[in-house]
C-alpha cells in the first residue's frame, strides 16, 4: 500500500487531516477546564482526556506528515485558522459543563464509530493506529456516557441545560461525517471501509439509544450533513486558534 | 455532587504478584466514578497492574494506643531487645579474639 497513486494519497491526507483536527481542536477546548472543573478529581480526569486527544492528534499528524513529506508540528500549529478541517461541532467555546459534556458525548460516539471502521482499513498504518486509539477511547466512552446519565438524572437544571446543549449541537455534530472530496476513492480502496453516511447512521442509532435511556429529547433528524461541515468556522474558533498558536507563532522555527 | 461524595482508598499493584500497596485516596459519589478517578490518579501512566478501590467507611480502623502501644517495656519481645554487647565482649575475651569496635547491641 506504500505506492498509493496521487488521487488516493490526497484523499487519505484529507481524511487524516480531518480526524487530526477534530482531536486537536477538541483537546484544546476541553483543556480549558483545567483548574475550574466541578470537582478536583474531575478536573484531573477532563485534563487527562484532553491530553489523550492531543496525543491522538499528534499520531495522526505524524502519519499525515509521513505521507506528504511535511512536518507534523508545522501542520498542527502553522496553518491560518481557515486552514483547519475540524467538524463544525468543534466550532463552539466550552461554555458550561453540560455543554462540554454534551459535545464530548456526541463526539466520542462519532469517533468510536469511525475508529471501529478504520481498524479494518486497507491502509495498514492507519488500521494499526485506529486499533491503538480505540483502546484509549474505551475509557472516554465510559466516562462521558456516565456524565450524560448523571447530568440527565441530576435534577431539573442540569437536565434542561444538557437537553438544550444537545439540541444546539445536533446539526453541527452531523458534520463529523460531512462528505470528503476524495471519499469515493477511499471507500473503493477500502482505506475507509464504510462510507461516512453509513457511519453516520450507526452513530445516530447509538446516540439516540443513549439519549432515550437518559430521558433526553432526541433531536429530529437533520438529513445529510452539509458539504461545508468541515470548512465553515466561527469567531470562537478563531479566538482558540490565536491561543493555541500564540507560543509557536511568537518565534517561528524556534527549537524547543 | 459535593455533599454526597465519599472517600475511597486506592491500593495498587505495580507488577503481577506484587503486594497491593496503598496509593492514596479519591473523592467520588459512588463506585463507578470512584473507579474512573482511581484510574486517572493511580493508573493512567501504565504504573499499575491492578487497582483495589475501597470505600473508606468499609475499612475497620484500629488505632487504640492501649492495644497497639502497650505502656510497659516489651523490648524482650523483639530480638533487638536483648542486650548482648557485654556478653559478646566477655565471650571474645575468653576466646582471645581481638575487640571489634563496631559490634553493636
Amino acid at each position: 500500500m506504500s505506492d498509493l497513486d496521487r488521487e488516493t494519497r490526497e484523499a487519505l491526507a484529507e481524511l487524516l487531516l480531518s480526524m487530526a483536527d477534530d482531536e486537536f481542536v477538541l483537546g484544546f477546548w476541553d483543556s480549558e477546564w483545567t483548574g475550574i472543573a466541578p470537582i478536583l478529581e474531575e478536573d484531573v480526569a477532563m485534563s487527562s482526556v484532553s491530553q489523550d486527544e492531543i496525543g491522538h492528534a499528534k499520531a495522526l499528524y505524524e502519519l499525515l506528515a509521513g505521507l506528504t513529506g511535511e512536518d507534523a508540528d508545522r501542520i498542527a500549529f502553522g496553518r491560518p485558522a481557515d486552514g483547519y478541517r475540524h467538524a463544525a461541532l468543534m466550532n463552539h467555546a466550552r461554555t458550561d459543563w453540560a455543554f462540554s459534556i454534551a459535545r464530548r458525548f456526541l463526539y466520542e460516539h462519532a469517533d468510536a464509530v469511525r475508529l471501529e471502521s478504520l481498524a479494518a482499513s486497507a491502509y495498514q498504518p492507519l488500521a494499526e493506529l485506529a486499533v491503538k486509539m480505540r483502546r484509549e477511547e474505551t475509557y472516554h466512552l465510559l466516562h462521558f456516557d456516565l456524565w450524560l446519565r448523571r447530568l440527565a438524572e441530576g435534577g431539573d437544571d442540569s437536565h434542561a441545560r444538557l437537553g438544550a446543549a444537545i439540541e444546539q449541537l445536533w446539526s453541527d455534530a452531523q458534520a463529523v461525517f460531512a462528505p470528503l472530496t476524495g471519499e469515493a476513492c477511499l471507500v473503493a480502496a477500502r482505506i475507509l471501509p464504510d462510507s461516512l453516511e453509513a457511519l453516520r447512521s450507526r452513530w445516530l442509532e447509538r446516540v439516540g439509544e443513549r439519549l432515550q435511556a437518559a430521558s433526553l429529547p432526541v433531536p429530529s433528524s437533520t438529513g445529510r450533513p452539509q458539504a461545508d461541515g468541515r470548512t465553515r468556522h466561527t469567531d470562537e474558533f478563531a479566538w482558540l486558534h490565536g491561543e493555541f498558536t500564540m507560543v509557536s507563532g511568537s518565534e517561528a522555527d524556534a527549537t524547543w | 455532587m459535593g455533599s454526597k461524595d465519599r472517600v475511597w482508598e486506592v491500593f495498587r499493584q505495580e507488577a503481577e504478584g506484587d503486594p497491593m500497596i496503598h496509593g492514596g485516596s479519591v473523592k467520588a459519589p459512588d463506585e463507578e466514578l470512584a473507579t474512573h478517578y482511581a484510574r486517572e490518579f493511580y493508573g493512567r501512566r501504565q504504573e499499575s497492574e491492578r487497582l483495589w478501590i475501597v470505600p473508606r467507611d468499609a475499612i475497620t480502623e484500629l488505632d487504640d494506643p492501649d492495644l497497639l502501644k502497650p505502656p510497659f517495656d516489651r523490648s524482650f519481645k523483639r530480638p533487638g531487645g536483648f542486650l548482648i554487647k557485654h556478653k559478646l565482649e566477655a565471650a571474645r575475651e575468653r576466646a582471645g579474639s581481638p575487640q571489634v569496635d563496631e559490634v553493636g547491641e
